[in-house]
């Protein structure tokens, strides 16, 4: 029998630890992936992502499902990436580099997208273009780029409204379309 | 025509993320099938979106996460240092961002109160210990003995006038007490 | 900087200059013309052991004389401009006429003149802050002590 998330709230709330592991293992790759997106490096998403599952299991017992579950929880993940993200004092040639490291680590090489030089070219200007936004205008790409998230959950995600959201992606996605033009 | 483009451009982001109502998007969907720059723009933002997904998922959609649970549970069991635990929940008390601007405006009110007090409760206790000092300029007790009292604790000053040793006041036919210890 | 960062930063800083526009609006001169003058007649005895409760602000000072007793006798408040003059009776056949002084500081300067049957008993000019008080005693009244409390606020 598959639980909902708010019945293994309820359980973590009452002390079951082994409930909040099945949570755990709904989300993390979510997680792990929009918290990579923001900070883009493995290392530190790894552990970042780790990180805002124990805040959430030591703030549970005060989630009153006001929210879904899951839009909480990218809360407090995006708001630990975003601090993350200002302690950061990489430059955005070392993210190109990272991104390589990952995908030889994990033999993604031959299944790379950018298999084509220009390709690649775009790849790098854009992981740039990406790390140039203002971390407002980051969260709101990945989470709909990464997650597919409708706009009222990016909203509740992010503290503000769907017409800001659809306000920031647009703006959002005009600055990299300007940066980008040569290769789009 | 210029403004009609610019305004279905400004929309197509939402169009292809489904996110505009249903009048809206026909709105969006016709005027793509007769316009050509607004077309392109499309192909350019389906690339775009394409790119990015490439970017941000495609990559390292494979990342094992056989020890994510080990990390998290690690973190649940590690005893935590005191400070961390204190800096913690500080930070869990500010972190809702609508709340946030509460910790500062309470301090401002509290502070703003304690400053502005006197001018709405002139004649308050906290008033009074606050500011209470007076400063004597001059004192003419017409050949009568008298005293200055200034006290720290309650900023307070007190003139004494003592009784004249003549008896001038007892023409009054007033009885006293004892004059009073300071 | 975070989300959060930014609301704290721009709430900070909003409240910093709120606590400085506050400071300076307490420091500011007193120009006003017009000052409240309120006294309080007291008898102070060692006749009882009664604390009048309307005397409950005063308390802590009216304590420092180490009577036993205290009983308002008379309150009264008057408006008056500066270097006019606010009489009030006081009992025993007293009078106190209380003049307020143009002083150019942030300070009320009161000038304040007690008399009995037409002698006077004290002259005396007195700086405080708007709001302050001081106390006046001593006369004999009614087997103890007339103390009178005298406040000034500029309005």
């Amino acid at each position: 029998m598959e639980f909902s998330d708010w019945d293994l709230v309820q359980k973590c709330q009452a002390g079951e630890t082994s409930a909040f592991q099945e949570l755990v293992s709904r989300y993390q790759q979510k997680i792990f992936m929009v918290v990579l997106g923001l900070l883009r490096d493995r290392e530190d998403s790894m552990d970042v992502a780790q990180e805002a599952f124990f805040r959430a299991y030591r703030k549970i017992k005060g989630f009153k499902g006001g929210s879904s579950f899951y839009t909480w929880l990218y809360r407090i993940a995006v708001n630990m990436a975003i601090d993350a993200q200002r302690r950061q004092k990489r430059n955005p040639l070392e993210f190109r580099d990272n991104m390589d490291a990952v995908l030889e680590e994990q033999n993604e090489v031959e299944k790379d997208p950018f298999s084509n030089v220009r390709d690649k070219e775009l790849r790098a200007g854009l992981i740039a273009a990406i790390n140039d936004l203002t971390a407002e205008h980051k969260a709101v790409i990945i989470l709909r780029t990464v997650e597919g998230l409708p706009y009222k959950d990016i909203g509740e995600i992010l503290g503000c409204s769907e017409g800001t959201v659809m306000s920031r992606l647009h703006y959002a996605r005009k600055k990299l379309q300007g940066k980008l033009k040569a290769f789009l | 025509m210029i403004k009609r483009c610019e305004d279905i451009r400004d929309r197509i982001g939402a169009w292809m993320d489904g996110e505009l109502s249903r009048s809206g998007a026909e709105e969006v969907r016709v005027h793509l099938e007769s316009c050509q720059a607004c077309c392109e723009e499309r192909r350019q933002l389906e690339k775009l979106q394409a790119s990015l997904e490439a970017v941000l998922v495609a990559g390292p959609s494979n990342v094992s996460f056989e020890r994510f649970w080990p990390g998290v549970e690690q973190r649940i069991n590690r005893k935590r240092v005191w400070h961390e635990d204190f800096f913690g929940r500080v930070r869990d008390l500010l972190t809702p961002p609508q709340l946030a601007w509460l910790v500062p405006a309470v301090i401002i009110l509290v502070l703003t109160g304690v400053f502005s007090f006197e001018s709405f409760f002139p004649g308050s206790r906290l008033a009074v210990q606050r500011n209470n000092f007076a400063a004597v300029d001059s004192i003419d007790a017409f050949g009568r003995n008298v005293a200055v009292l200034r006290e720290n604790e309650t900023k307070t000053t007190i003139i004494w006038l003592y009784q004249n040793q003549e008896g001038e006041d007892e023409s009054t036919g007033e009885k006293t007490d004892a004059s009073p210890s300071f | 900087m975070s989300l959060l960062g930014k609301r704290l930063t721009r709430a900070l800083l909003s409240s910093s200059i709120l606590c400085f526009l506050a400071g300076f609006a307490g420091a500011a001169e007193i120009t006003s013309q017009i000052v409240q003058i309120k006294i309080g007649a007291i008898l102070a005895s060692n006749q009882g052991d009664e604390f009048d409760s309307r005397l409950a602000p005063l308390e802590k000072q009216l304590k420092l004389m180490k009577y036993r007793s205290y009983r308002l006798l008379k309150e009264e408040s008057q408006k008056v401009q500066r270097k006019g003059n606010a009489t009030f009776d006081i009992p025993g056949g007293r009078s106190l006429v209380v003049t307020p002084q143009e002083s150019g500081t942030k300070q009320l300067a009161l000038r304040v003149h007690l008399q009995q049957g037409g002698k006077p008993l004290i002259d005396t000019t007195v700086r405080l802050n708007s709001g302050g008080n001081f106390l006046l005693g001593g006369p004999p009244h009614e087997g103890g002590a007339l103390v009178i409390s005298i406040s000034a606020t500029a309005q």
